[in-house]
């Protein structure tokens, strides 16, 4: 950290600043310039919170040069973080995609729809029961209900199935039946839920908060991983800005800062993060060619009759359409589209560690 | 257009607001719903300012359902615009790669980036002579000599050359040099200078404003062509938003939006749309493969020493690279790259 002092600070606020540094177990390196004075604060910084030395009299301004996040950061693992599936994996060279609707509506939409995209080529299979509707008089999802049919969907298809967690309420109901937790947008930040899943071993899909930046979609990830949970993905969903044109505009730059700053698997939603289905294959595409290592992709067997997200769901068709388009590109990037292989493998570590 | 008017408007105000519209040569059509009073005013209403019913009494608010603009619209205009820029075309199967540094700093700097580029598969060189920098202070470029120094670094590779106009005061010495004209992203909305490049017929590579939306950028667009100019290339270069890890944040949205929306040639920017070199190829890929047709780098054969945006510039050798990248991109999205002009010696 470097602590810069104001033009005007006395010596004794130059010393009470370094002493306030030693009491923090850090070093110090003074640069006496010629404007101002610096001091720099050498050792574990990441814990320590930037205002305990802002309050300082004479303090100018405090600058961070380590990242905030330890765990999520790619220099503390170099490596890529692989998730393992079933019978394939996210993060090394295959790409992921998950797919289905926006909301398990009944057992035959969510049936139907789980086989057209297993058809199609998905890897895992979207749906979602308990739903954060911007109006609470919208349809707020079947609850448990769905969770039985998207079991049985998965039963049917072999896919691991993807469904979001709203409460720290939900975890022990919903680890009984998902493969992968979706923390939605909504509740990035929402850590006594984050916390409750870092105590689970269940795979857990991130997503990035409307208006949160890249560093603190990452040090929400840290507070998962803390946890001592390491099956982490995160996903860009777009972001809000001025423009219009779209739902949200979709931060394609966050894929290779991302892949550049953690070690985690990333993936794209052009479903959310354009929010029209005209838009989400091009924008699939861009992602894959942009260093992606996934997808979600919300699917609807009759978009123009779903409960929610219609507008931006595609047809099964068009998704098929869609997955021919991003496995040529995944190839030229020298990956290649992941399969499910064989029969369902119910996923192991489930069990909460601490209850 | 249509006027939704307060619920519970007296029929007055809305018998006010039909005789307005009939004043505009359009004509009414009524909506009498259950809550409030629906007006659509039926007919070619792109040039009627909305501000017209909006001040009307009674009036809630204004929706226009056709677009703004008319002659940048895919619904006039329903094939994509082609057109040829000296040794490629842009707007069709080919992806144009155009390159360069951001400054033309001397001689023998843009002579080397000129050689370098056009080896690596470039199809047109870029590089600054008037500079819109932030600060005052900061380096302003050469001005005419670095045009003259353009013109020989055509010469030598036989690229186009792509420059930045300011000002209306520079179009007529700059139209002697450059094959196409840039309107930076500061200049979007400086309205006297779009529509002296509409009155010119040299090609014009026109970015989004920072904070511009794409109707913005439209109705910019359609300025320089209501002119007469129609050889227009929109380019998506990055917006401002919260996020700072990058320099802007590339919409990438807006390339499929914009190829829905108008039949203009439309490319990216990715060295100002991420303001790093570490992820330019990346965006450069994302970018084709969201389907721009061509984009627009920045290169410097030192970059460390670059006198503006080195963080930004690739190397010639990290250019190339890219340029192999996006080949494959572009094969797998079924296009291909420009044909690479043959260096002279």
């Amino acid at each position: 950290m470097m602590i810069i002092m104001k033009a005007n600070a006395t010596p004794q606020q130059v010393e009470a600043v370094i002493e306030q540094v030693k009491s923090a177990g850090l070093n110090i390196h003074l640069s006496q310039g010629v404007e101002a004075t610096i001091i720099g604060a050498i050792g574990e910084t990441h814990n320590i919170p930037a205002d305990r030395f802002e309050v300082l009299e004479g303090v100018e301004a405090v600058q961070r040069i380590t990242q905030p996040y330890k765990l999520a950061s790619r220099q503390f693992h170099p490596e890529d973080s692989i998730i393992p599936m079933n019978g394939f994996s996210v993060g090394g060279n295959e790409i992921v995609v998950i797919a289905g609707p926006c909301s398990v509506e009944n057992r035959s939409q969510i049936i139907e729809t789980a086989i057209a995209v297993k058809e199609a080529g998905a890897t895992a299979l979207r749906g979602g029961v308990f739903k954060p509707r911007t109006s609470p008089y919208a349809f707020q999802g079947l609850g448990e209900e769905g969770l039985e049919y998207m079991a049985e969907a998965r039963a049917q298809t072999g896919l691991p199935i993807v469904a979001e967690i709203m409460s720290q309420v939900q975890v022990d109901l919903m680890i009984k039946y998902v493969d992968i937790l979706q923390v939605g947008a909504r509740n990035m930040q929402n850590f006594n839920l984050l916390r409750a899943i870092g105590e689970t071993r269940i795979s857990v899909l991130l997503k990035r908060g409307l208006s949160a930046t890249i560093e603190e979609l990452l040090m929400s990830a840290e507070y998962i991983l803390a946890g001592g949970n390491n099956h982490v993905m995160l996903c860009e969903r777009g972001i809000r800005t001025f423009e219009t044109a779209t739902r949200n505009t979709t931060d394609i730059n966050a894929i290779p800062v991302l892949k550049k700053l953690t070690h985690l698997p990333v993936i794209l939603d052009p479903s959310h993060s354009t929010g029209h289905a005209d838009y989400v294959a091009a924008v699939a595409r861009a992602a894959i060619a942009a260093g992606a290592d996934g997808l979600i992709i919300e699917v609807h067997p009759d978009p123009a009759h779903a409960v929610s997200d219609g507008k931006q769901s595609l047809k099964p068709e068009k998704f098929a359409e869609m997955i021919k388009q991003v496995g040529q590109i995944a190839q030229i990037m020298g990956g290649r589209l992941a399969t499910v292989h064989g029969e369902y493998q119910p996923p192991m570590n489930k069990k909460i560690k601490r209850k | 257009m249509m006027i939704i008017m307060y619920p519970g408007a007296p029929r007055a105000q809305i018998d006010n607001v039909v005789a307005a519209i009939e004043k505009q040569k359009l004509s009414a059509h009524l909506i009498e719903g259950v809550e409030q009073t629906i007006i659509g005013a039926v007919g070619d209403g792109h040039s009627v300012p909305k501000e017209i019913f909006e001040a009307l009494p009674g009036v809630l608010s204004v929706q226009r359902i056709s677009q703004p603009y008319k002659l940048a619209s895919r619904q006039f205009h329903e094939h994509d615009s082609v057109f040829p820029l000296d040794g490629f075309t842009i707007g069709a199967e080919e992806i144009g790669i155009i390159a360069g540094p951001c400054s033309v700093e001397s001689r023998s700097q843009i002579l080397e980036i000129a050689q370098a580029v056009c080896e690596a598969g470039a199809n047109a060189l870029r590089g600054g002579v008037f500079k819109p920098r932030t600060s005052p202070y900061a380096f302003q470029g050469l001005g005419e000599e670095g045009l003259e120094y353009m013109a020989e670094a055509r010469e030598k590779t036989g690229l186009p050359i792509v420059v930045e106009v300011m000002a209306v005061s520079q179009i007529e010495m700059m139209t002697k040099y450059v094959d196409v004209f840039q309107l930076g992203a500061r200049n979007m909305q400086n309205f006297n200078l779009l529509r002296a490049i509409g009155e010119t017929r040299t090609p014009v590579l026109f970015k989004r404003g920072m904070s511009a939306t794409i109707e913005e950028f439209l109705m910019a667009s359609e300025y320089i062509i209501s002119g007469g100019n129609t050889r227009v290339i929109l380019c998506e270069r990055g917006i401002r938003t919260f996020e700072t890890a990058t320099r802007n944040t590339t919409d990438i949205n807006a390339i499929p939006v914009l190829k829905k929306l108008t039949h203009l040639p439309v490319i990216i920017d990715p060295s100002h749309s991420t303001g790093d070199s570490a992820y330019v190829s990346a965006i450069a890929k994302a970018g084709v493969a969201a389907g721009a047709d061509g984009i627009i780098v920045e290169v410097h054969n030192d970059p460390a020493n670059a006198i503006s945006d080195g963080r930004q510039s690739l190397t010639p050798e990290a250019f190339a690279k890219m340029v192999k990248q996006v080949k494959a991109v572009a094969e797998a999205v079924d296009r291909r790259l420009a044909p690479v002009h043959h260096v002279q010696a």
